[in-house]
């Protein structure tokens, strides 16, 4: 039979219809509808200057807004060939790993949430909320914080701001291990969780599956490897694992909570003086930026004729996770609930995915309709 | 004496279903926010259920998109009476800054069904959220229950 969940349903915090075919209490495969959310956001950015873009850009998703506005000054940056002051680059870092815990602890939270395990889901929201506590302290805002423009950040750090953000840093990691300990050692949490939605290396490569749901898989690949500021100034390795299951994924996340911790320490400690934003200018042309979002690879592309946005083009990470968790991890679940945890387990972020692709005749995906963009073809109608 | 007795426990015990009509998921959050020991939203006796047909309050985020401009008045008709709607953030009161030319939002959500309170932020505090609930839940949905008697 055919059971739909969604779009309102009790399991899901985003509306979203999920069909499963089931035989009896198994789930043999699963369809997944998007489209509840749809906003059409790349259509309104057009004929829009940055200034007014990069609001509209902080709005594509609510938790990881953060690293939209990041990579979308990044990409005008990269348009101009000039990259933004050192301390600017430095606080840049400082604010996505913030945003990567938040996001990290409240993906986790979810996922207990759909276990049924009311301790830790509270656990992980207590933890959660002194991490808020700092990014509300460094930026002003809790979610949508406004941070970045073209050339730099909005404004400098004080250093009584950053006493207090490494404060909070000693505080989360010193409790922080007895958390991670229940549910690593819980035979509760871990009997639901070993074993579950298996996605092996090759079915990952396949999905095309980015972040932590592809490195949980034994895809070795962090974005923030490439990134020039933690490339040549900070200390990063890529965490990953060979399960593949809804433990690793978890575990993975946790594990990069860590190694942020880590890095926003290394960013306060070594944080160079400095200003904190330049004017840049930016010519006519077009160019494209990736960085590591919470949940995978982010990418922009966008074509400028100096002033205006003329295109834009943006791919979020949740859309490939969600579509390899329903190709790949439903095949072989026991039961309706431990699905609902496997969906949970991929930290889908509905609002990210709500693109438009337009595919031709050929089969080949058109979102940029840039005439010499590589890789692209002109929809001809 | 029955009337008396209904009010008490409808005022103690409020059954909440978030639906997101096209937002950015940010108001979302700050509502899970609220389960957290720090908010801790169960202490009012209110309860995060996401089931319409159980609900007494909806609170709608999101400015209103194509696909739910019918399905949003079906959710509304499945919740049973008394029932309150709460709008939370800008997108239901106006949009926000996706109400412009060629967008595919249908803001205000006041076109679509009656709203009883509105937080206006983006997204607003978890605090303003849980403060916006209790000065028109409890009571709201006592006097409307008394109505129906």
């Amino acid at each position: 039979m055919i059971l739909p969940i969604g779009p309102i349903h009790p399991s899901l915090k985003e509306p979203l219809r999920l069909k499963l075919k089931t035989q009896g209490e198994k789930v043999l495969s699963a369809e997944i509808d998007y489209g509840y959310v749809h906003r059409g956001i790349e259509r309104i950015m057009k004929g829009k200057t940055w200034q007014k873009g990069i609001y509209l850009s902080e709005r594509v998703c609510g938790i990881c807004s953060y690293i939209h506005t990041q990579t979308f000054a990044e990409t005008f940056e990269s348009i101009a060939g000039e990259t933004a002051p050192l301390r600017a680059q430095f606080l840049r870092v400082l604010t996505n790993e913030l945003d990567r815990i938040q996001s990290h602890l409240l993906a986790n939270s979810t996922y207990f949430k759909s276990l049924e395990h009311e301790t830790l889901f509270m656990y992980m929201l207590y933890l959660r909320e002194p991490v808020m506590d700092a990014i509300e302290l460094l930026t002003g805002n809790r979610v949508n914080m406004g941070w970045n423009v073209v050339g730099g950040v909005r404004m400098d750090a004080k250093q009584t701001h950053l006493d207090s953000i490494m404060k909070i840093m000693l505080n989360l990691e010193s409790e922080y291990d007895r958390y991670v300990q229940m549910f690593e050692k819980g035979p509760l949490v871990g009997l639901r969780s070993h074993d579950v939605g298996k996605m092996t290396r090759d079915e990952a490569i396949k999905a095309r599956a980015v972040g932590p749901i592809g490195r949980a898989s034994g895809l070795e690949h962090d974005l923030r490897e490439n990134h020039h500021t933690y490339r040549d100034h900070l200390d990063l390795k890529v965490i990953w694992r060979k399960e593949g299951d809804n433990f690793a994924r978890n575990m993975n996340r946790f594990d990069e909570i860590t190694q942020s911790i880590n890095l926003i320490k290394q960013v306060i400690e070594n944080l160079p003086e400095g200003e904190v934003r330049k004017k840049i200018d930016i010519p006519a042309g077009y160019g494209d930026w990736r960085n590591e979002a919470p949940r995978g690879e982010v990418t922009y592309t966008i074509e400028t004729n100096g002033n205006l946005i003329k295109n834009i083009s943006i791919r979020t990470p949740s859309i490939m996770n969600i579509d390899a968790c329903a190709k790949y991890m439903f095949n072989d679940v026991a039961t309706v609930s431990d699905a609902v945890a496997t969906y949970a387990s991929v930290d889908p972020c509905i609002a990210c995915t709500e693109r438009v692709v337009i595919v031709d005749e050929f089969g080949k995906s058109q979102e940029f309709d840039y005439p010499n963009y590589p890789g692209n073809m002109k929809l001809k109608i | 004496m029955l009337d008396a007795l209904k009010d008490v426990i409808r005022k103690s015990s409020i059954h909440v279903c978030l639906i997101n009509t096209g937002g950015c998921n940010g108001c979302d959050i700050e509502v899970v926010a609220l389960l957290s020991p720090r908010y801790d939203l169960e202490q009012y006796g209110i309860y995060v259920h996401n089931n319409p047909r159980e609900a007494d309050v909806i609170l709608v985020a999101g400015a209103v998109t194509e696909q739910w401009r019918e399905k949003l008045q079906r959710i509304y008709a499945k919740v049973p009476e008394p029932k309150i709607v709460v709008a939370i953030g800008n997108c239901p009161l106006s949009g926000d800054v996706f109400n412009q030319e060629g967008s595919s939002v249908y803001a205000p959500v006041s076109d679509f069904i009656p709203v009883d309170a509105e937080v206006s932020g983006c997204p607003p505090r978890p605090s303003e959220i849980l403060a916006a609930i209790l000065s028109v839940g409890p009571n709201a949905i006592a006097a409307r229950g008394r109505q129906k008697l």
